[in-house]
């Protein structure tokens, strides 16, 4: 590679005379250094990064086994998502709509189009109803162990990012004070986050054993309740905190009748992620609070002081302050924290992997986590590389829909 | 929240003696101490653990530090003896060390120079490229198990070193990070330096790697952390000892150890403590890497 980097003496590339001529051999010779230079890059990405995304493609069309195995089109597709195509389209075109529904009302908050805004609504709404019916008839005829892995995956997600977010801010604030010690309170705060993973995994899965004498359970005998299964607890919370059965009742009323398709999937939903998965949860804040303050306090420290000074003056209180300045100023951190812990969530491995209990296992794997067992267990590689593409197709989405929708909301400082 | 102390500028605080003790502050400081604890339990918890004998850890159990029964009698430090002989500790940290350093190394090689053509070197395609590149970013690292298992294992790299640490010898990141950096190493400086007859790979390596090495250790730093905190590849990629390391280690002593708790806690502690050390020695640039990868992220 060396030969090709030789660079240019020119003394002064500014003579006229043969000037266009020297500046277009100078330029291909940069060229050729440039590629020189970015090649080993560009070739260990190309070929286990990019071209690996094309081969999934073509992996999951055969039921490759180990070596290799028969083709079979689609049919990985129509194991995973059923066989009916109607369900399919009606969801995406029911996503499409909630999305574009959005957009419009979005559109129409400029007094000149409020018909836009009425139309956008009236779009969302139809959207959000065709979901909630289309999804559970997707579900029925799909694989439902993937289909709980996706659920599982967006309660993990809801239950993880927003709380870090908000613990992470109110940390950060704390730790932007003239507080004693607060170097050692900082160094503290990120233990979790730098210790290796299966190391502290393993710590959470002794902490939340179901064993009666189990940190956990300890704890709550001092507040009275009896000892739980924690990590093995494949049941939903809802039923758990409620009482047997009050979560589903609420959502299939129909007595006697057996409950359609539509009202068993929600009923589902209803009874909330399953215990072991919100001990997980537990697992996740502790370690990405203080990591999330420490972004915070980055994006604290580079709010001018002025700003708030000058509000002072201006009479402005303390709430006031944080609602207008520190939150917008903070919008560019929040929107990277949020995506990505997001796409952290669809990526999540390595705790699911620890804490996992074949016990619980429907209530706490993931998308990754199904993908990685089709493959690891089940040998299956045309299946998994099939459910890895859909994954790979929804993380997509959400970054686009992040990009478009989350970023116009933000506020870049200067 | 207002406080006004905190309003008060950085140069006339330190002339100040020590802030006033207000309620408010001392609240704050004890709802810190609070949360740093539940930070800190759960290693105190596998400290005390590992050193605990296996009828204490049935018997002597409290989940908060403050407690007596939370702390074992007598230390018994033979625990650590017994979970390094009982599983192969020191080859998976010996494969950890090694694998962690080949990549970090190879990713400081790679990146620096395509960073260096992004930020220094106009030519075409180099948008498209950078782009590209940098959409890989997205892709999250299930889509990769099956195509990348495939191709390692038809290259012989099946649990190989190679199969460990190729696969991730170039990060598009890690080009975007440094690229942002050598880009505001200031012209002059390279023209002059090219005045003198310095190549490319001259100016890159005598000039503006010695300028940007905060975001080098950066990169090097995340890279080895990056890998040696790794599990999923090596679970896949590796089949024997030879070249496992410590996380897939760890998790199959975990079954191995089967209700012993303090062989486990002995394991996490022996697979926590050059990452300790680690953070202890360098914390300032640990929490600077983690810092500027987030918010340039």
């Amino acid at each position: 590679m060396a030969g090709a980097v030789h660079v240019e003496n020119e003394h002064s590339p500014r003579l006229p005379r043969g000037f266009e001529r020297g500046r277009a051999a100078r330029r291909r010779r940069d060229t050729a250094a440039a590629l020189a230079l970015v090649s080993p890059s560009v070739l260990l990405i190309g070929v286990f990064g990019i071209f690996p995304l094309f081969f999934t493609a073509y992996v999951s069309l055969f039921n490759w086994r180990l070596a290799g195995g028969r083709f079979l089109a689609l049919g990985n597709y129509a194991e995973l998502l059923g066989p009916g195509v109607l369900p399919l389209v009606g969801v995406v075109l029911s996503v499409g709509a909630i999305v574009a529904g959005a957009l419009l009302v979005r559109h129409g908050a400029d007094p000149s189009a409020r018909s836009r805004r009425w139309t956008g609504l009236a779009v969302l709404a139809a959207g959000a109803a065709s979901f909630v019916l289309v999804l559970p008839r997707l579900a029925a005829q799909g694989d439902s162990e993937v289909f709980d892995s996706f659920r599982v995956t967006v309660w993990y997600a809801l239950l993880t990012v927003p709380v870090q977010l908000v613990a992470g801010l109110a940390l950060a604030l704390a730790l932007t004070r003239k507080v004693r010690g607060r170097q050692l309170f900082r160094v503290v705060y990120l233990l979790p986050y730098v210790a290796p993973t299966v190391a502290t995994a393993a710590i959470f899965q002794l902490l939340f054993s179901l064993r009666p004498d189990s940190s956990a359970n300890q704890v709550l005998a001092l507040l009275g309740i009896h000892p739980l299964q924690w990590l093995q607890e494949p049941g939903g919370i809802v039923p758990l905190l409620f009482g047997g059965g009050a979560g589903a009742g609420a959502v299939a009323p129909a007595g006697g009748v057996a409950p359609g398709v539509v009202a068993s999937y929600w009923a589902q939903w209803a009874s909330g992620p399953s215990l072991a998965l919100v001990s997980i949860i537990f697992y996740s804040w502790w370690v990405f609070v203080g990591y999330y303050a420490l972004i915070y306090i980055n994006g604290l420290m580079a709010i001018p002081r002025q700003l708030y000074e000058a509000a002072e003056v201006d009479g402005a209180g303390p709430a006031r302050r944080f609602l207008s300045i520190t939150l917008p100023l903070l919008s560019p951190t929040t929107y990277f924290l949020t995506l990505l812990g997001v796409i952290g969530t669809f990526k999540a491995f390595t705790q699911l992997y620890v804490l996992r209990s074949p016990a619980a296992a429907a209530g706490t794997d993931t998308i990754s986590v199904e993908v990685f067992f089709t493959f690891f267990r089940k040998a299956r590689l045309g299946y998994a590389a099939a459910i890895s593409l859909v994954l790979f197709l929804i993380v997509l989405g959400l970054t686009l829909l992040q990009q478009r929708t989350l970023e116009r909301g933000v506020t870049y400082g200067e | 929240m207002g406080n006004e102390e905190g309003r008060v500028p950085e140069a006339l605080a330190a002339a100040l003696p020590r802030p006033r003790l207000t309620p408010a502050r001392a609240a704050l400081v004890a709802l810190l101490a609070v949360g740093g604890l539940v930070a800190v339990s759960p290693f105190l918890y596998m400290a005390s653990t590992s050193l605990k004998s296996l009828a204490e850890t049935l018997t002597r159990v409290s989940p908060f530090p403050f407690q007596p029964d939370f702390w074992p009698k007598t230390p018994e430090w033979s625990n650590y003896a017994q979970a390094w002989t009982l599983a192969s500790f020191s080859r998976y940290l010996r494969n950890s060390l090694v694998t962690a350093a080949v990549t970090a190394a190879a990713v400081g090689g790679t990146s620096c120079l395509a960073a260096y053509a992004f930020a220094r070197i106009r030519f075409t395609g180099s948008r498209v490229l950078f782009s590209v590149l940098l959409a890989t970013l997205i892709i999250p690292e299930s889509v990769y198990l099956v195509p990348n298992f495939i191709l390692v294992s038809r290259l012989g790299w099946y649990d190989r070193l190679a199969g460990l640490t190729v696969p991730f010898a170039a990060n598009a990141f890690a080009i975007f990070l440094l690229r942002q950096f050598f880009a505001q190493v200031p012209r002059e400086i390279l023209e002059s330096a090219r005045m003198d007859g310095a190549g490319h790979l001259r100016s890159l390596f005598s000039m503006v790697v010695p300028l940007s090495s905060a975001p080098l250790f950066t990169v090097l730093f995340l890279t080895f952390l990056g890998s040696w905190n790794s599990l999923q590849w090596p679970l896949v990629a590796t089949r024997t000892a030879r070249w496992r390391p410590l996380t897939v280690g760890l998790t199959t002593f975990n079954s191995d150890a089967g209700p012993q708790n303090q062989l486990i806690m002995a394991g996490a502690v022996i697979a926590i403590i050059p990452v300790i050390v680690l953070y202890a020695l360098a914390q300032k640039q640990f929490t600077e890497a983690i810092a500027r990868t987030g918010i340039k992220g």
